[in-house]
């Protein structure tokens, strides 16, 4: 048996996969200690397995976790005590940042400080230049003084970024042995270890929340390994990553940065197998809908896009990293978002949120703001009995009543169509997102089929499909705990880079061929120590590069090639065309290229595919549950069949206007689109005049 | 769809705003030069029929908010007769735009019947523009001749969404790295045709009427919404004065006089610039273009209320006074513009900042660092790692320049008001792999900040030269050096711009205000940015502020004690004196 649990700011989701098939559980999370909230979920699904807590997990071989801890400590600056290490001369690296603002006329705002103060930002004596060359030597003894002066200091990690490291490492590895020899188990991140990649923003900025997380994350991971022993567990405990695969806790320990993506990158990975299997689509657009925020991410052809531009916290006020990730844009919009009218009269969502708690007004929790979920309520698209399965009883009125006091009154409208322009705003605001994250990743949405992931992504994924002129809209089966299913189905990996740069008018094919056969024999050795439990390995090697003066690079897959040699440069460069013609519509195919970066990546299979399917429910098998009264625009009031998600049979046509439903999610099929319930278990919902139809 | 307006309203302008992020998503993902896909300098907006601002996307203030209007009519005078499949480009500084650099692309909107339904709106500031000087910014050109650029006069280049070969060759043939520019007009116009693309299929789907009535709407709830904003503002006049510091051709440097009244009654604000100097024999010369959106964007940093929209609706609200042959009004043709979107610029918004804190207190803002010092210029020269090609391109290494805030301290990579910090700053590593160059050095200086209640942004300092067997130039336009930042409300001024070239000896030599200096192998530019103004007396400044600025070394003991008044502690907590 396999578990896999999704820590999120409201929920903690939790599969377990045995050979029936995948179970869904849900508890409430505890933020003061995550642990505690999925041992409640540990026990919720002992329970419903009729096991308890050590039968359930002395059962489990594998236990996949995914956590926002190291998020949460980056956000709320609950990390180590740091000190970043720079070459002299350039000690405002974490300081300037790369700039950049997104409101022109808000100066209301403070410039955000830099991740480490500058307080404990030491110069080390030293220059590299952009060939490898030292310019200028390193002056150990200066590194010596620092080191006796971070005692002083009582500092408790050390993030080391010096210029060009990427380019030659030498002084970085000694500056990471006098730390070593003076310092002796204090936690340091050298950033060309960490992230070889160009741009000493990004990488000093990666080493240092990288070393900043080795205290806590080695901590909290020792914590829920130790808890899940006491309780019975012998398995594997594996963590997600940013990189949409797992690794082992020890190595998360290791390198925590790896775990600030940890949860919302498993979203593509389930809808990657979801879209292929249920609607026959290799590109899908991913949007995971919780409570405060919605998460959009890609499947593009069968691959995850990632990106080197993740912000945590908000764009040019937060951090970046530069460290690889799975592409997942977000915007403060979910189930929870406050509407409003402003003083001239426009009607306002977000960017206030009424979160888990206290929640919206329906939840009688002592929420007194209109939120999406209270217009969702109004409009009869939830029933007040049936949220959650009927766990959590909502209060239509209290709804009722924020929503006419703060929109419908200021806007001299009829409640209904209030709470209908609500939801039609939300939407916008979800298209506006995904265009962001379509557009920079080339991805034409009518090519693709929306995933709705999240129990509130049926209210509106199919008016979201049809804005963007999606193929279809499919809510999987597991949807509502779409990232920790896509955990089950994750694979362990590692990757490798190293900067060298050359041209395809004049490529250096000897460094090249060296290079490429160190890294895979980095990979090797990963698959045979880490991966010797795998069911198959696969290695992939990648360029990353550019057309002359470009400053951002595209990262090219490499054609196979026999070891010692080197890849055919016309190769890329053809390659690289293609790549620069689909993410950006053109490609100025007379260029040559430059490379700069050179990756490989190991992933390895852990299992073999499982069905990913729901186990049947015995007690839900009345497929259409009867009618209830929703509010429509354009149509009012009207009396909708409710039908059941689990029990509806697979091919049977639901024409909309409908409603269905499940425990833990429910699905608007609006007047003209059509829900067909799939093989595969999914609900896949076709507009009148869409291609596939 | 039957909602009325406010809930209408605001899922259309979703949509719209949607499509104009779109658009700058595109642009920047596709430009070729570091001025666009590093620096972001560029701009993307969407016009009614009728040539009004309806919407821009996380644009520059100085690029977008007016000037595009006027560049509009500009093209529908030139060209009655427009068919789809159309573009214009246009650079004209007489005729709306900024400077010779920022290449703009017009795209008109026809819908089916052929009936002009809106503009699409993009400029890309180019890494070279055919001046006669490698550098965008030709700060000692006495006038348009010498300057150099080739001027578009709304010259339409595309027909039937094919090019229009001419104009290619003109281009290709005039400036430098042409590969480089021809990128980035397949970006720019890779742009505007995806809005052109978007708001045919709005229009399609709601309707061109219904678009247009939205339009109208829309400005008339920005127009309230600023109304509102300036009320809060109460009522007051103010003259200011600023000088921009002495510059070739206008050895006096350039006094600015801008009258400012707010009549919060009425929710109007008037700016007049008309009792300045005519039109100097050097590059510094506003557009008309770049008066009003300068003068516009004063205003907007000033009534601390960023939700407010800034289209033709809010514009409404502020009249700016405007006179022709004025180095701050209307150029005459032949007066040189080059430097158009910087200089002279700040010296219309920066005091409008300071004009309206003094008449309301709690509001406004104090004065930017003016703005450029070398770090910020146009490097060029010969690159020996490409077997001696050319380069041309500006570095965005060193400005600062944030001015303080009613609320907050300057934002520390503003680059200079116009910009309001919305490009980006280059990383070193990028830049010393693109160019043959070696930044020696970059760092904030401590105790050069305007101080105040809340304080100017730092100076920077940046040292760079070329690599071994390069040589290269620097070209920058210097303002600030003799003319400081101002606080305001009794907060203090900035610190100078600097510019010295360090010889292999060591010595430093000052350097002028606008100059294009060479560099040998050995030697080194040291560039220094002018810091921002403080807002409010430094002796009312939170001593925890001052506490936290001391424990970074932004400040030193000195500078706390003597003009904050405060001394921190042994154990760190801050004491009054």
């Amino acid at each position: 048996m396999r578990i896999a649990t999704d820590t999120g700011g409201t929920f903690t989701d939790l599969v377990v996969e045995d050979a029936d098939g995948l179970r869904l559980f849900k508890a409430p999370s505890t933020p003061e200690d995550p642990v505690d909230g999925l041992l409640d979920a540990v026990d919720r699904a002992a329970l419903g397995l009729g096991l308890d807590r050590e039968g359930l997990l002395a059962g489990c071989t594998t236990f996949i976790h995914s956590t926002t801890r190291a998020i949460n400590a980056v956000l709320t600056g609950t990390t180590a005590r740091t000190a970043f290490l720079t070459t002299a001369g350039h000690p405002d690296i974490l300081v300037i940042r790369e700039g950049g603002r997104s409101q022109p006329f808000d100066f209301t705002l403070p410039y955000p400080e830099p991740y480490v103060p500058k307080a404990l930002t030491f110069e080390v004596p030293e220059r590299i230049d952009a060939t490898g060359t030292i310019v200028r030597p390193l002056d150990e003894a200066a590194v010596v003084a620092i080191c006796v002066e971070l005692r002083r200091r009582a500092v408790e990690a050390v993030g080391v970024c010096l210029l060009w490291s990427v380019a030659n490492p030498v002084h970085e590895r000694r500056v990471g042995a006098l730390l070593a020899e003076h310092l002796p188990g204090l936690p340091v991140t050298l950033s060309h270890a960490l992230s070889p990649a160009l741009r000493e923003y990004r990488r000093a900025s990666a080493a240092c929340i990288d070393a900043s997380l080795k205290p806590v994350m080695s901590g909290y991971l020792a914590g829920l390994e130790g808890r899940l022993r006491d309780a019975g567990f012998a398995g594997r405990l594996l963590v997600v990553t940013s990189q949409g695969g797992v690794m082992d806790a020890a190595e998360i320990a290791a390198a925590p940065i790896h775990s600030l993506g940890s949860g919302p990158s498993m979203a593509p990975v389930a809808g990657r197998l979801y879209a292929e299997r249920d609607a026959r689509c290799r590109t899908a657009i991913v949007a995971d809908t919780g409570g405060t925020s919605y998460d959009v991410s890609l499947v593009r052809d069968g691959r995850i896009p990632w990106t080197r531009e993740t912000w945590l916290g908000r764009p040019y006020r937060g951090h970046m990293t530069g460290f690889p990730a799975v592409d997942v844009r977000s915007i403060g919009a979910g189930g929870g978002s406050i509407a409003w009218v402003d003083a001239g009269g426009l009607l306002r969502l977000g960017p206030h949120s009424a979160g888990a708690r206290p929640g919206p007004a329906c939840y009688g929790r002592g929420g007194l703001h209109a939120t999406v979920t209270d217009a969702c309520l109004v409009l009869g698209w939830l029933d007040p009995d049936f949220f959650l399965g009927g766990a959590m009883r909502l209060d239509r009125d209290a709804a009722a009543t924020a929503l006419a006091r703060d929109v419908a009154e200021p806007l001299g409208m009829g409640l209904e169509p209030a709470a209908a322009a609500v939801m039609a705003l939300a939407t916008e605001a979800m298209v506006g997102a995904i265009e962001e994250i379509t557009v920079a990743q080339g991805i034409d949405p009518a090519d693709a089929v929306l995933v709705g992931g999240g129990g509130a992504a049926g209210l509106n994924a199919v008016a979201v499909g049809r804005r963007l002129g999606c193929r279809a809209v499919l809510i999987p089966e597991t949807g509502a705990a779409l990232s920790a299913a896509g955990a089950l189905m994750s694979d362990l990996h590692a990757e490798y880079a190293e900067l060298l740069v050359t041209a395809s008018g004049d490529f250096a094919a000897d460094r090249v061929a060296a290079l490429l056969d160190r890294l895979e024999a980095r990979c090797r050795a990963f698959a045979a120590g880490p991966g010797q439990d795998a069911l198959e390995s696969r290695i992939e090697l990648l360029v990353e590069a550019r057309y002359p003066h470009q400053i951002w690079e595209l990262e090219v897959p490499l054609r196979p090639r026999a070891p010692g040699t080197a890849p055919d440069p016309a190769a890329i460069t053809a390659d690289f065309h293609d790549v620069h013609g689909r993410i950006f519509a053109v490609a100025d195919r007379a260029s040559g290229i430059e490379m700069v970066s050179w990756r490989a990546r190991v992933r390895c299979r852990l299992r073999t595919a499982g069905t990913a399917r729901l186990v049947p429910c015995a007690e839900c098998a009345a497929p259409l549950v009867g009618r209830r009264r929703a509010w429509l625009a354009g149509l009012g009031w009207l009396e909708v069949p409710i039908h059941r998600f689990e029990a509806t049979a697979a091919g049977l046509e639901i024409p909309g206007p409908a409603i269905v439903e499940s425990s833990f999610t429910t699905v608007v099929v609006d007047p003209g689109a059509v829900a067909t319930r799939t093989a595969g278990g999914g609900l896949l919902i076709h507009h009148e005049g869409s291609a596939d139809r | 769809m039957t909602a009325p307006d406010g809930a209408r309203l605001a899922i259309l302008a979703s949509r719209i705003e949607t499509i104009v992020r779109k658009m700058a998503n595109t642009l920047f993902r596709t430009a070729r030069s570091g001025v666009l896909n590093s620096g972001h300098d560029f701009s993307c907006a969407l016009l009614t029929a009728d040539c009004r601002l309806l919407a821009a996307a996380e644009s520059l203030p100085a690029h977008v908010m007016r000037g595009p209007d006027l560049i509009a009519r500009y093209v529908a005078e030139m060209h009655p007769e427009l068919r789809r499949g159309d573009a214009f480009l246009h650079n004209s500084p007489y005729h709306g735009n900024s400077h010779a650099a920022d290449h703009c692309l017009l795209v008109p909107v026809l819908d089916d019947a052929g009936a002009l339904r809106f503009w699409v709106f993009t400029k890309a500031h180019q890494a070279d523009c055919g001046n006669a000087k490698p550098t965008t910014y030709v700060g000692d050109a006495r006038d348009l001749y010498e300057e150099g650029a080739l001027i578009f006069p709304a010259v339409q280049v595309q027909r039937d969404y094919r090019d229009i070969a001419d104009i290619i060759r003109m281009c290709r043939l005039r400036i430098r790295i042409p590969e480089q520019w021809w990128g980035d007009y397949l970006a720019s116009l890779g742009a505007a045709r995806v809005g052109e693309r978007e708001l045919l299929a709005l229009g399609g789907e709601i309707g061109w009427g219904t678009l247009a009535a939205h339009a109208e709407s829309w400005f008339d709830y920005s127009e309230r919404r600023m109304a509102e904003a300036i009320a809060r503002l109460g009522s007051g006049r103010r003259t200011v004065h600023t000088r921009h510091d002495p510059f070739p051709g206008v050895p006096d440097g350039i006094p600015v006089t801008v009258h400012v009244a707010v009549d919060g009654l009425a929710g109007r604000i008037t700016i007049d610039l008309r009792d300045n100097p005519d039109c100097q024999p050097c590059g510094l010369n506003l557009t008309e273009g770049t008066a009003l959106a300068n003068a516009l964007t004063g205003v907007f940093n000033a009534l601390k209320d960023h939700t407010v929209p800034a289209n033709a609706g809010s514009f409404r609200r502020v009249e700016i006074l405007l006179r022709e042959n004025c180095v701050v009004g209307i150029p005459r043709h032949p007066a040189s513009c080059s430097v158009a979107t910087t200089n002279l610029a700040d010296r219309v918004s920066s005091p409008i900042q300071r004009a309206i804190a003094e008449i309301a207190p709690g509001y406004g803002m104090a004065e930017g660092g003016p703005i450029f010092p070398p770090a910020g210029g146009v490097i060029s020269g010969t690159d020996p790692r490409r077997g001696g090609a050319p380069f041309v391109n500006q570095v965005h290494l060193g400005f600062t320049g944030g001015a303080g805030a009613p609320e907050a301290d300057g934002w520390l990579t503003l680059i200079h008001v116009g910009n309001a910090g919305m490009c980006r700053l280059d990383s070193i590593e990028v830049d010393e792999l693109e160019h043959p160059i070696r930044i020696h050095e970059r760092r904030l200086l401590p105790d050069t900040e305007g101080p105040g209640r809340f304080r100017g942004a730092l100076s920077m300092r940046v040292e760079l030269g070329p690599i071994e067997g390069s040589a290269m130039r620097v070209h920058y336009t210097a303002d600030g050096v003799l003319n400081v930042a101002q606080g305001v409300l009794g907060g203090g001024p900035g610190s100078p711009v600097g510019a010295w070239k360090r010889h292999r000896d060591g010595r430093l030599e000052p350097q002028p205000a606008c100059a294009g200096v060479p560099l040998a192998p050995g030697e080194t530019i040291v560039s220094v940015s002018a810091s921002g103004g403080g807002y409010g007396p430094p002796r009312e400044r939170d001593p925890t502020r001052i506490a936290h600025d001391l424990a970074e070394g932004w400040i030193t003991p000195v500078r706390a004690r003597e003009v904050y008044g405060v001394v921190v502690d042994p154990d760190g907590h801050p004491r009054r004196v």
